[in-house]
């Protein structure tokens, strides 16, 4: 590639002594990590479009004959799913982070800990899910759900489309709202609620003109991220969209580039980053404001509950049927569907044939249960060995480019390396993927493609997780005050032994957590990672996508539980059952 | 004119734990009254309590002369009908709000009109020296500066009754002290009644006129600060006030003498009707010597602090630690056999609970 040589080629135009002090070194590694995961990729897109065919493309998507249908309605439906998302899971999570934190609901510790679950489920296995309850026969009597199987007749918009996806996207996504806002909420001290009352404002007064002008930001930013994940969701409207003919920019995206059009679909995944980054980098900007109200000295966790008298119950009701309909709901619908000997018999005589049964001719086309089946335990090693893999690397870039940002402290470069590693957030799963199948997919000199080997996926893992790596080592490092490794210092201890006695003893549990989250993204992912497996490197999720797709319902239904276990699994490991990510529910 | 707060038999139990024990307390118009105590004694929660925030389990409270509260009626007036105004020890700053908006919230919520919140703006404002920040948020200040507001806010409406939570424990040292000279000044300058709670007796000290010292819910003592120190009503307050608080020494009656450790001395005008007494005796009044003799005790010299021209000398006795304030230390302190010599009358004599005897 031109860019590479050029870098290479240039003469350094410092004296290489310079190299030797670890500021310098640390810096430049970092860079470089970011350069090759985020900056070289990205540009991939760029000079994509700006080839032989991408002018072509561009025209043809944004003006041409296919215009419409390529751009124009996908768009549009993107932008709806993501506004009605985003405005649903504000209310939904705000309302339910109010009744956790700021009132006296009854079960209120028990919502909290289920209103943190949804978002460790996987969209595609909500997805999934909803087939399982609301499929119609319109797919054939394979995509049978429950409702339709007890007679009711299903109304295709409610069984596939837009309103689908968009509920299914608000059942996964409230529960970042929820998390954010309530822990905004807690930062609104009983003292300031204190000095109103006594200044004679009344409950609406206090409300209106204090509560909510501090969480606002919060709010703000909450709104954006959702829409942002809202609108970069692949999953969901592959799974419940396009048998339908129902398309979002992703899925168009994904439609272009498996069928070799991958022009229009770069020009299609910009569209997409302009869209979700507009709205991130806009929260962004707005939530400054906000990140100054955190300063406020505080008896944080000292709060007044506010009584709800007779509402206590209805609310703390309505709030349990929405915990528990977007985490066990779907969770049990696909465990009974993975019983289920046939699609559309859902409760009569379960069976563990898809799950342990050997290969019978008479059923599913011959193919074992899924413990059974050697290319699925293939694609669980896989998975679970990708996980660690990026968990591992994005940990290590993580403390390559947290040492350089606290070495150069409040530097230039510090806001820099800040601002590049957090860059992958704006960017959706699926965009990331395929600038890293449109960069390292073809040969780069004489290093070999990527294509179909681990790295490929692992490489792209760490640039997603980037950002989330880079925080859990920010914040294993503010554990740590100054002064602790000072201390041992001034008792004599060299610095490895510092490291190994102060400093890891006390950063590992960030530490864990930080590759817990790492490891639990990647496993769960589909969006990543639709575009870079091969069949020789089989994914669970993407093996549970092809099965749903074709007509393999139980199977993977089955996948996905075990998906399900691991993500929530090692999710409430780490996060000590919300202790840890919910202080609030332990006061 | 009534006594600016008076509380009656206010108890508050939370769940599991008394906070507040059968409170009776009467703080006049104008005085500058300090809530001191150990943490957890209560003091902050007879604050809220008064101030509305939290309701009490049973009791009455009247401020000025008006009943704000009366667990046996039912009857609760809200905080903001209080006449009252609080500073929180977080400062409790709306963030969201500049300094001015701070100030003139509240002045809007009681339904002043624009010119005068203005003046009261005006005047607040230069009572506590914050005018040059009144366009900026609270974020954007120093702790001094937050804490001026927060009293600038409260003292804003012209409340009958200031209430202080440990307002000044966020400071330096230096901003300390100085506060607690503007804080005079305010109490003069407003004409208003100061409740103010802290665990810092030095604080205390210098500025109430009257002190209440609490512990375990109740209250030990309610008595003009040279009161307090000169008459203790209980082992509590001898123990716990005072810098360094008095010696407090175990006694147990021996026929007609009191066996103080190992050795009996004779006391004057103890009461014998006691088996064990806790006499209060103040480092000034114990004296050193290289000689046994009679209410002479051997002890070990373990520290000397200096004060002013004098010294604390800090010292082991079978009896167990014992200060003294002397002169001139160096000449007696140092060697074995020192003894520290009691006066032949302690300065106050408790019972085994802690009640005042002589």
């Amino acid at each position: 590639m031109a860019i590479d040589a050029k870098m290479g080629g240039r003469p350094l135009p410092f004296p290489v002594g310079r190299l030797l002090t670890p500021t310098f070194s640390v810096t430049t590694g970092a860079l470089v990590l970011i350069g090759l995961l985020v900056i070289v990729p990205l540009a991939g897109i760029a000079t994509a479009l700006a080839s032989a065919e991408g002018p072509d493309a561009i025209s043809d998507v944004f003006t041409g004959r296919i215009a419409r249908n390529m751009l124009w309605v996908p768009l549009t439906n993107t932008f709806t799913i993501g506004f009605v998302v985003a405005a649903s899971c504000v209310l939904l999570g705000g309302a339910v982070a109010w009744l956790v934190t700021m009132t006296d609901m009854p079960m209120r510790r028990t919502i909290g800990v289920l209103a943190a679950l949804p978002f460790m489920i996987p969209t595609f296995a909500v997805a999934l899910s909803w087939t399982v309850l609301f499929g119609d026969d319109r797919l054939g009597s394979a995509s049978m759900g429950l409702f339709a199987q007890l007679g009711f007749d299903m109304p295709a918009w409610l069984a596939w489309g837009g309103v689908p996806v968009t509920l299914v996207l608000i059942a996964h996504l409230y529960s970042i709202a929820y998390m954010m806002i309530a822990a905004a909420l807690v930062l609104v001290g009983r003292d300031m609620t204190a000095a109103a009352e006594i200044a004679g404002a009344s409950r609406a007064q206090i409300l209106r003109s204090i509560v909510f002008p501090v969480v606002t930001p919060t709010i703000i930013a909450a709104g954006a991220l959702c829409f942002a994940e809202a609108v970069s969701s692949f999953s969901a409207p592959a799974i419940l969209g396009l048998p339908v003919r129902f398309h979002t920019l992703a899925t168009r995206a994904y439609g272009a580039i498996e069928t070799g059009t991958p022009e229009r679909g770069y020009v299609l995944i910009a569209v997409m980053i302009v869209v979700a980054g507009a709205f991130l980098a806009l929260s962004a900007f707005l939530q400054r404001r906000g990140q100054a109200f955190t300063t406020v000295t505080g008896k944080a966790g000292q709060r007044g509950r506010m009584t709800l008298g007779g509402w206590k119950w209805p609310f703390a009701l309505a709030a349990l049927a929405l915990v528990i309909t977007t985490t066990i709901v779907p969770a049990l619908a696909l465990l009974f569907s993975s019983l289920s000997p046939r699609t559309g018999a859902l409760f009569t005589d379960p069976t563990l044939h898809y799950w342990f049964g050997a290969s019978d001719p008479a059923i599913a086309q011959g193919q074992a249960g899924v413990l059974r089946n050697p290319q699925l335990l293939h694609a669980v090693w896989v998975t679970l060995g990708v996980g660690a893999m990026t968990g591992v690397a994005a940990l290590a870039c993580g403390l390559v480019i947290g040492s350089a940002i606290a070495r150069t402290k409040h530097g230039a470069m510090a806001q820099l390396l800040k601002q590049l590693s957090f860059l992958p957030l704006l960017v959706p799963g699926l965009a990331i993927g395929a600038a890293f199948i449109g960069f390292y997919g073809a040969p780069i000199g004489p290093l070999p493609s990527l294509y179909g080997t681990p790295a490929i996926l692992v490489l792209a893992g760490v640039a997603a997780t980037l950002p989330f790596a880079v925080q859990a080592v920010a914040s294993a490092r503010a554990q740590i005050a100054p002064d602790l490794e000072e201390s041992a210092r001034i008792a004599g201890a060299g610095p490895l032994r510092i490291l190994g006695a102060i400093t890891v003893p006390l950063a590992a549990g960030k530490l864990i957590a930080g590759f817990v989250l790492v490891f639990v993204k990647m496993v769960r992912d589909l969006d990543l990672v639709i575009l870079l497996y091969t069949p020789q490197l089989p994914l669970l999720t993407v093996l549970a996508f092809r099965y749903a797709s074709d007509g393999f319902a139980q199977f993977a239904h089955a996948i996905a539980v075990i998906i399900l276990l691991v993500s929530v699994g090692a999710h409430l490991l780490a996060s000590g059952f919300g202790r840890a990510s919910q202080p609030w529910l332990h006061d | 004119m009534p006594p600016a707060i008076e509380l009656s038999g206010v108890t508050k139990r939370f769940s599991d734990q008394v906070a507040l024990d059968g409170i009776d307390l009467t703080v006049d118009h104008g005085a500058f009254c300090v809530l001191l105590g150990p943490s957890g004694c209560g003091k902050s929660t007879l604050l809220r309590t008064a101030a509305g925030l939290e309701n009490p389990t049973s009791g009455a409270i009247r401020i000025a002369g008006k009943l704000v509260a009366d667990v046996a009626r039912g009857l609760h007036v809200a905080p903001g009908a209080r006449d009252l105004g609080m500073v929180f020890q977080s400062y409790a700053l709306w963030p969201h709000k500049t300094v001015r908006e701070n100030i003139t919230w509240p002045l809007r919520i009681a339904g002043l009109a624009e010119a005068e919140r203005k003046s009261r703006l005006i005047e607040v404002a230069e009572m506590l020296n914050i005018t040059p920040y009144l366009a900026r948020y609270p974020s954007e200040l120093s702790g001094g500066q937050q804490q001026r507001v927060a009293i600038a806010r409260a003292i804003a409406p012209r409340p009958s009754l200031l209430l202080f939570d440990e307002p000044l424990s966020n400071l330096d040292a230096r901003l300390r002290v100085e506060m607690r000279t503007e804080l005079l000044t305010l109490h003069r300058q407003t004409d208003s009644t100061i409740v103010y709670v802290t665990h810092d007796q030095v604080e205390a000290m210098t500025m109430a006129t009257q002190i209440v010292v609490m512990n375990e819910g109740r209250i030990e003592q309610d008595a003009a600060t040279a009161t307090l120190l000169s008459e203790p009503q209980t082992a509590f307050v001898a123990g716990f006030v005072g810098n360094p608080p008095a010696n407090l020494l175990t006694l147990r009656r021996n026929g007609t003498g009191w066996a103080l450790g190992a050795q009996t001395i004779a006391f004057h005008s103890l009461p014998l009707d006691h088996e064990t007494v806790r006499a209060m005796v103040r480092p000034a009044r114990i004296g050193l010597a290289k000689q046994p003799g009679e209410r002479r005790v051997a002890a070990r010299f373990v520290e000397a602090l200096p004060f002013g021209a004098q010294h604390f000398i800090q010292l082991e006795s079978d009896a167990g630690r014992i200060t003294a304030l002397v002169d001139d230390w160096q000449a007696r302190a140092y060697g074995s056999g020192l003894y520290v010599e009691l006066p032949a009358r302690p300065d106050a004599v408790f019972d085994s609970d802690g009640a005042r005897l002589t």
